[in-house]
This record gives C-alpha cells, structure tokens and sequence, in this order.
C-alpha cells in the first residue's frame, strides 16, 4: 500500500470528475486500482464523496412556498 | 464491494420524461435567451393556449428547484420569493425562445443566473464583497496548487448537520458556491453547467475544484472548533 504519493492534485481532481459522473472509463479504471493501493487515494476519495453527499443529502431542500406559486401563476393570466 | 465508484446518474438533472433533444446545441439558444432569442432558435409561434401549456407543463415543475437556487444564491426569503417570480414572467414573456422538448430546467436555471447577476447581485447581502478575480488568481497561483489537498478527514465531516453546510457554503463567493449548488445539489452536468453560466467547460471544472477546495477549508474550520481532533497519518 502506497502511503504518499506524488500526483495528489491530479489524482483530486480525477476522483471529481469521476464523483460527478463526468470522467472517462481510463480514469474510471485507474482511480478502481489506486483504491487498492494508494492510501492518499482512499482516503481523498472518501472524503469528496462524504463532502458531496453532505450537500446533495444535508442540506435542506427549500421548497417554493404556495403563494409564490399562485401568484406567478395569477400574473401569467393576465399577460397576454 | 459498495464503495466502488460508479458513474452516479441517479441525481442527473431534467423531469424524467423529457427526453434531451439529441444535438447538445439544441440545450439552449445561444446568446441571452431572454434579451435576445437568438437567429437560430428561430421564435416558435405558440398559441395563447400552447404557452400556458409550455409553461405549467415545462416550466413549473422546476418551481421548488428554482427557489432553492435563488435562495442559495441570494441567502433572503424575500429576495428569492422576488426572484423567483421576475425569472417565471421572463420565462413567460419570452417563451417564444423555448423549445419543447429541451432542457427546461437549464433554460430556466440560465433566465434565474442573469436575473440574479443583474438585478441581485448588487443588492445582495454579501459581507465584504469579495473580487472574484482576485480569488480566483490566488487560487491558479503555483503556491495554491502545491497546497492542494485541504488536510481534512472523511470522519471529520460526517458529522456535521445541514446547517453548518450550508453556512459553509454561504460563505464562499458567489460564483463558486453557484457552481457546487448546480453540480452538487441540482445534479447538473457540466456541459449544461457551462451553458448555464456561459463559460467553458473546462472553466466549470477547475472552479468547482477551486470551490470544492474552499468549502473544505471551511468545513475543517468548522470539524475543529466542534472538537475533532485533526487525525494524524496512522
């Protein structure tokens, strides 16, 4: 097991693209056999997928409230 | 083993029934869809009744989405309520522009960046306005990149709740927390990211690595003064 590695920022950014379904099947490949031999792939993997789902499942969600809606929808009406 | 990564589709973004219309330039019409359809996305001549159709079938399903954005990027009820509805009635008025079938939610999204950059933005009330480019030089400079990983463990954020999120990202300048909001939390990819913001793709990628690599800053600021402990290597 690698436990420093030297292509940190680059292997950073390949754990994004692939975290955010925008990385080739190459990179897809490379970072599977890094996860089993590179420790500071592991553990930057680990932590960008904990970030991203904090904010994809932790954040509240806030909703349009009704009123909003109805007025756009009542404005609409009276556009044309 | 279920920590292999996967392409993850599931949050991609547009109503599940929309099917994406096959030339990616059909996403959205160039130039500002709303000041100006562009000669190519020549007005369709929708009946009075076709609009409202357009307009409650395509439009509005993207309401809740739309006011969680203006609310992100605004950080005020008020202001959202007032941006959200100025963005719906461009929408409207412009709806001429639109073209069934495509991206509604990117067009949408697009009508609600413009609203906001020229008529929020000023407004807004962001502390100490930050100059972007000042940021954003910092962070191509050589130091920033051999400083690339914030030294921050997963444990270390996996407990924090929602709210400390989100004032982590509220603290960052507005073009990078728009861009972790669109990726993130609306699932949208980077092509339609790029077309939302009118920049390049490879501008989308490296601001959200930018962005990514502020929030962390942030979210370790917060693991520590809640008492983590910065782990050392084991």
């Amino acid at each position: 097991m690698k436990e420093h590695c030297s292509h940190q920022a680059d292997c950073l950014k390949m754990i994004q693209l692939i975290l955010d379904g925008e990385a080739t099947e190459q990179q897809l490949a490379r970072l599977k056999a890094n996860l089993v031999s590179c420790q500071p792939c592991i553990q930057m993997y680990h932590l960008e997928k904990e970030v991203k789902e904090l904010l994809t499942k932790r954040m509240e969600k806030k909703c349009c409230p009704d009123q909003l809606v109805e007025r756009i929808k009542t404005k609409i009406l009276t556009f044309s | 083993m279920s920590d292999t990564p996967t392409r993850d589709d599931q949050d991609r973004t547009g109503a599940p029934d929309h099917g994406m219309p096959d030339g990616p330039d059909q996403l959205l019409p160039d130039g500002d869809p709303v000041e100006q359809p562009s000669a190519d996305t020549p007005a369709r001549r929708y009946t009075d009744e076709q609009k409202y159709q357009v307009f409650n079938k395509e439009f509005m399903p993207h309401i809740d989405s739309m006011y969680n954005f203006a609310f992100r990027l605004t950080t005020d009820e008020d202001d959202a309520n007032d941006l959200v509805q100025d963005t719906y009635l461009k929408a409207f008025r412009f709806i001429s522009s639109f073209e069934q079938g495509t991206n509604a939610k990117a067009w949408l999204f697009r009508i609600l960046k413009n609203s906001f950059i020229n008529d929020y933005r000023k407004k807004s009330k962001e502390p100490a306005k930050v100059d972007y480019q000042d940021v954003e030089t910092t962070y191509n400079s050589e130091d920033a990149e051999s400083e690339h990983t914030v030294d921050l463990r997963a444990e270390s954020v996996s407990d924090l709740i929602g709210d400390e999120v989100a004032t982590a990202l509220n603290s960052l300048p507005v073009d990078f927390r728009t861009v972790i909001i669109l990726c993130d939390i609306e699932g949208f990819t980077y092509e339609e990211m790029a077309k939302i913001l009118d920049i390049p793709i490879g501008t989308v990628r490296s601001r959200l690595h930018r962005a990514r690599n502020l929030l962390k800053e942030k979210l370790r600021d917060y693991a520590s003064s809640m008492g983590y402990k910065e782990e050392s290597e084991e």
